[in-house]
């Protein structure tokens, strides 16, 4: 996570805040992945247990989105 | 679009506006707060502290620290150290009269605040008549400090009738100061409810002023719940007021309201010293009503995607109604000045 950013579960899945813009992105990731999922290093394809196939390739997609928007840093 | 999940509820808000002490050592003509001497029972350390933890639990993001003159609070940086410690962001509106280099480097330690320095005017004359006299100078130095560190720093700027004129200045000043513009509207409370008339600005310059900042991609405003420019409003997908959904105000003394503008007991939402914050946020009636205001009177009108019925505090203090639409938005501006010159061509 970018440390201008942060990140917490909602209703509908997880709302980041990046304090740059500011910046808000509401993601209906639902129980998917959790808040805290990032506050660590993580591999690319690295993604929480007991996902299905589908649901690892939405994931995947919306995590290139973060890293795009920049919530996410490639490091 | 992102007002859906907005409506819905957030668990906390995304930021909160936090009027850390009455007490400041201006009293300039237009505060929304009235601010002077400290409000009798204002918050102690303790229960500042105490705050601060329960606004980490509920996972705020941001704390916009306000007053008064925050650093007139003798323990304004220990409560800044534990938003800082907990990863809570802020942000400090400050007069910049109390910020000195060693200060300065203090606060820019953390990585984790942003300040905005207000002044009122290009001009020596303009900003001092708002704000007192020598305040230019000391503010300008404040922003110098600001400058020269990695702290983001921005002027803030209320617009008034006396200074509209001076706001491209502001910003050439701005930009020459290495630091970005804010312009904040000029709203009737406080002591900006005392002196509405003489300071208010003018319809024909609100408009003028709208023009000016669409054209000025990195001048950004302050609405209720954010600092954005006009670009950035539109990525975020939000166009409705922030009060008791995105944001919300902690008085001094603790008690908590809908938003800065909007701290009177009418408003007044719960009290940290009788209930948790997480039990206001969730169960005020009075957040409950802010969340579930529609602004009907000005759903005809054609402006109303962009602003669905303004600001709800504006429209309090002018016409003591919250459902009456914002009685001072552009749309209402074209209108009155229409009518200006219908009357001016019939006399």
């Amino acid at each position: 996570m970018h440390p201008a950013c942060r990140v917490r579960q909602e209703g509908f899945g997880l709302l980041f805040y990046d304090s740059r813009g500011p910046r808000l992105l509401f993601a209906e990731t639902g129980n998917l992945l959790p808040s805290d999922f990032y506050s660590v290093r993580r591999g690319r394809d690295e993604f929480p247990a007991g996902l299905t196939t589908g649901q690892q390739q939405a994931l995947g997609k919306f995590i290139n989105q973060l890293l795009e928007k920049g919530f996410l840093r490639e490091q | 679009m992102s007002n859906k999940y907005v409506e819905q509820g957030l668990s906390a808000p995304v930021n909160l506006t936090w009027e850390v002490s009455l007490a400041c050592n201006l009293r300039c003509s237009h505060c929304l707060s009235s601010s002077g001497e400290p409000a009798k029972g204002e918050m102690t350390t303790a229960e500042a502290l105490d705050l601060v933890e329960q606004l980490h639990q509920s996972r705020v993001f941001q704390i916009n620290f306000g007053g008064g003159e925050p650093f007139m609070r003798p323990d304004f940086e220990e409560i800044l150290a534990a938003c800082h410690s907990r990863g809570i962001m802020t942000c400090i509106s400050t007069n910049g009269t109390m910020l000195d280099a060693e200060r300065v480097a203090r606060l820019a330690a953390s990585r984790l605040v942003a300040i905005q320095v207000s002044m009122d005017g290009a001009r020596r004359e303009t900003c001092d008549a708002i704000r007192g006299h020598g305040v230019f100078d000391k503010a300008i130095a404040a922003v110098k400090l600001l400058a020269a560190s990695i702290i983001p720093t921005s002027i803030n700027t209320v617009l008034t009738g006396q200074n509209a004129d001076e706001i491209p200045a502001m910003h050439e000043l701005a930009q020459s100061l290495g630091v970005s513009l804010r312009v904040s509207r000029f709203r009737p409370s406080g002591r900006g409810a005392d002196n509405w008339e003489t300071l208010r600005p003018t319809p024909a310059q609100l408009l003028a002023f709208s023009d000016w900042l669409a054209k000025s991609g990195d001048v950004r405003t302050g609405d209720s719940f954010f600092s954005l420019t006009s670009q950035e409003r539109q990525g975020l997908g939000l166009n409705l007021c922030g009060a008791a959904k995105l944001t919300c105000c902690v008085g001094p003394t603790g008690n908590m309201y809908p938003c800065a503008f909007l701290q009177t007991d009418r408003f007044k939402a719960g009290s940290l010293r009788e209930q948790s914050f997480r039990e206001i946020w969730d169960n005020s009636e009075i957040y409950e009503s802010f969340r579930s205001l529609r602004i009907h009177s000005c759903e005809a009108c054609n402006r109303f995607d962009q602003c669905h019925g303004g600001c709800p505090a504006v429209a309090w203090h002018l016409k003591n109604d919250i459902n009456g639409g914002d009685p001072e938005c552009l749309e209402r501006c074209v209108t009155s000045i229409a009518d200006s010159n219908k009357t001016a061509k019939a006399a």
